[in-house]
């Protein structure tokens, strides 16, 4: 585990779309935590449930999507959760934790509530706050929007079609100044000139009056980088961001945001399908396949040792990594579309390793080594047990108390439930 | 700034266009199937009717070489001088007539593209932001069916239906608000006073609602889509994203982008009106352009035809100018790279 407190962490997170037909479930059971500073990595291929993973953060997925209420999306920004706590007490519950003890004067045992206290002083609307989360999944749409650009901000794939045609830059980089800081006049317009510059577009003035088609396509994702940081979030997360960018520009955005982080000591969700640019940012990497994380481990750790074939596979299809002169390998086949409950691997059908109880027992996240910090739901782990005691670690075969992994994180359970709830 | 330099270019193109159509107005009056003189005198079986009809084909200018006449006939035309009518109003100047005729049916086209604008774009963008749902789905039958009944048909049937509202539905319109006819021209000379007003629209009303039908049916459908699209643009997930507010994500970010598949709508369904209003007028019985262009074709009126004509074509091009200037307006982009 991590040395800080996490500022973002997502819990059993599962995001389904409701079709006539059938039942998507595009995100399955996802958890992953992101420190201040710190980047987390997201890496999968097309299909594979990463942007609506994002989108659900975001609380952005739209009908037919559904985030499933038992689902958790905590956010720790100490000043945010006490802003929430004072302007809803009602919802406001209290958790004991070791370090602080448990006031029984401001306990409320609210059902509803989506505030939770886990190390303050005070009750009510004086509260002050020092540790405890918002859950972004039970709180009403105010709060989540509230959320929204202000603590957690966003950057998508195309940059070309993230700005509205139809209004200049300064335009859009002062709306969201006054929306969020109160800042009007002469102070907005210097403001997002600053802002323009610390994303290094020179002459930021008269970039201000231009509009987004006058930009190219580095600097539009520059100015969206801008809009995104107007309103000083802790969390950035970034989908895709250089994807749609020559080589030369995406080494300069990535640089961009690292000295965003340094500077400013946000924390970046980084969502990727390029595992170079994975190895260039990110801290920490989980793996998704099919709406699942299949792996997560330290960025080091996975690039020496991954846990799972669908990593190495990932990994092999890297170009350059393989040696020169050998065709470039490649999984085959495409990733699946989870309808059901998982019962089975759901890289099993395109794994070279499967053997036969892949196709009859889901895998849960269990650890690979000692440190219970490089994780992966495979089979074939943990190595140093034989398949008989490697399938009671999965839940397969045995009626035992096991799903559970070594390191008893609540997070790593494996779901039950019957149908998605509508 | 080269949105400006845009509009002037096509400010300037406009003037070849005008020219052109004349020149083909110039066609169809001098090698028309048509011969205008012998439409106006009639049969020359007669010595007397015989040279009438030589008498009138030089004065139209029928006698003299083609390009010399083409470069009179041209002449008169920019200058608006357009000449008299020869059969409707014999000896009336045809700046007269469409003078006498035009307002009405400009009081016509205002409301029928007004109804519109102000009935089918605001019911298209909410079905649009309301999409699939139960109110959805009303709303965009409603502009299907709207746009799908044909004018001649809706004008006869609302005809019938007002002139018998009494016995119907137990409501006369005639008698509603103030006492109109149901059919004939509205009374323009009064628009000042509010009785005056109230009555001319009144009884312009169910034309305009006729002419303005298939235009409320096409521009409800294109507000509809033109909104999901924006709605599912990645500008409006961004602005979304970074928390700008629901109010100014409607207002500011989807629907100032929805007009600009709209402006071109609005102004090719204005076109459509040009040729509606001929038959809507004809079936109310509103003497109007339109009914003045009727008429003239068929009794072969062909200076008046050539100068109605001339003043469509004058219409057209300003109606396209309009178009390019809520272009400019409205869309940055125009004239950008775009030569």
């Amino acid at each position: 585990m991590a040395v800080t407190d996490p500022i973002l962490s997502v819990e059993g997170l599962q995001t389904s779309f409701h079709t006539d037909k059938e039942t998507i479930r595009a995100v399955d059971d996802v958890s992953f935590a992101v420190e201040p500073g710190r980047t987390l990595g997201i890496v999968g291929e097309s299909g594979s449930g990463k942007s609506v993973t994002a989108r659900s953060v975001m609380g952005l997925v739209d009908s037919p999507g559904v985030v499933h209420e038992d689902s958790r999306i905590r956010y720790h920004e100490p000043a945010f959760v006490q802003r929430m706590a004072r302007r809803y007490p009602d919802r406001t519950r209290t958790r004991a934790r070791t370090s602080s003890g448990p006031d029984p004067d401001a306990e409320s045992n609210e059902s509803d509530g989506f505030v939770t206290l886990e190390a303050f002083e005070g009750s009510g609307t004086d509260v002050v706050v020092d540790r405890g989360f918002v859950d972004l999944v039970a709180a009403p749409e105010a709060v989540v929007r509230a959320v929204r650009g202000r603590e957690i901000a966003m950057i998508f794939q195309d940059a070309s079609s993230s700005l509205n045609p139809l209004y200049t830059v300064g335009n859009q980089l002062e709306e969201l100044l006054r929306t969020h800081r109160g800042l009007r006049g002469q102070e907005a317009t210097e403001t997002a000139a600053a802002l323009l510059e610390s994303v290094g577009i020179p002459d930021p003035h008269r970039r201000l009056s231009e509009y987004p088609h006058q930009f190219s396509g580095g600097m539009q994702q520059r100015a969206i980088i801008a809009l995104a940081l107007a309103c000083e979030p802790s969390v950035l997360i970034c989908d895709e961001p250089t994807t749609a960018l020559d080589v030369t520009i995406q080494a300069q955005i990535l640089e961009l945001l690292a000295e965003i982080q340094a500077d400013r000591d946000v924390a970046i969700v980084f969502i990727t399908h390029d595992m170079g640019v994975i190895a260039q940012t990110a801290d920490r990497v989980s793996v998704m396949y099919a709406g699942e994380i299949v792996e997560t481990a330290p960025v080091d750790r996975l690039f020496d040792r991954p846990g799972h074939p669908y990593t190495e596979g990932l990994l092999e299809s890297i170009p350059g990594i393989t040696r020169r002169g050998n065709r470039l390998a490649t999984i085959d086949g495409r990733v699946p579309t989870p309808t059901g409950d998982a019962t089975a691997c759901r890289f099993a059908p395109r794994c070279p390793k499967a053997f036969e109880e892949c196709h009859a027992v889901h895998p849960s996240l269990v650890s690979v080594g000692d440190d219970g910090d490089h994780r992966a739901a495979c089979l074939l782990q943990p190595t140093d047990e034989d398949e008989a005691g490697r399938l009671e670690y999965h839940g397969g075969e045995s009626d035992g108390e096991v799903g559970e992994d070594r390191d008893g994180d609540s997070s790593e359970h494996h779901h039950d439930e019957g149908g998605p709830e509508r | 700034m080269s949105r400006w330099e845009y509009f002037l270019r096509r400010l300037l193109l406009s003037i070849p266009v005008v020219f052109f159509g004349a020149t083909a107005t110039f066609v169809i009056f001098r090698f028309g199937p048509i011969d205008p003189a012998a439409a106006i005198v009639g049969e020359a079986a007669t010595e007397a009717s015989r040279e009438s009809y030589e008498r009138t084909r030089e004065q139209l200018g029928l006698t003299q070489p083609v390009t010399d006449h083409y470069v009179e006939y041209m002449r008169d035309l920019f200058l608006l001088n357009l000449g008299e009518s020869w059969v409707i109003s014999p000896g009336t100047s045809t700046v007269d007539l469409i003078t006498t005729y035009a307002p009405r049916t400009l009081w016509l086209g205002f409301w029928a593209v007004l109804i519109p604008i102000f009935v089918g774009i605001p019911l298209g963008i909410y079905a649009g932001l309301n999409a699939n749902t139960r109110i959805d789905y009303a709303i965009s039958m409603f502009g299907i069916v709207w746009r799908a009944m044909p004018n001649f048909w809706l004008a006869v049937i609302l005809l019938v239906v007002l002139s018998q509202s009494g016995q119907l539905f137990g409501f006369s319109w005639p008698d509603f608000l103030v006492d109109t006819p149901v059919t004939g021209t509205p009374d323009l000379s009064a628009l000042g006073s509010p009785s005056g007003f109230a009555a001319a629209t009144k009884q312009i009303l169910p034309a305009a609602v006729v002419l303005g039908s298939a235009s409320m049916g096409s521009e409800l459908r294109i507000a509809r889509t033109a909104v999901l699209e924006t709605i599912n643009s990645g500008y409006v997930e961004l602005a979304k994203a970074n928390g700008v507010s629901q109010r100014s994500l409607v207002w500011k970010h989807v629907l100032r982008n929805t007009l600009v598949p709209l402006v071109p709508t609005i102004t090719n369904e204005a076109f459509l009106l040009i040729g509606g209003s001929i038959i809507v007028e004809v079936v109310f019985g509103i003497h109007g352009i339109g009914y003045l262009f009727f008429q003239a074709a068929i009794n072969g009126d062909l200076p008046l035809v050539t100068a109605l004509v001339f003043v469509f074509v004058l219409v057209v091009v300003a109606m396209n100018l309009l178009q390019d200037l809520l272009y400019v307006l409205i869309d940055p982009r125009v004239g950008y790279d775009g030569r």
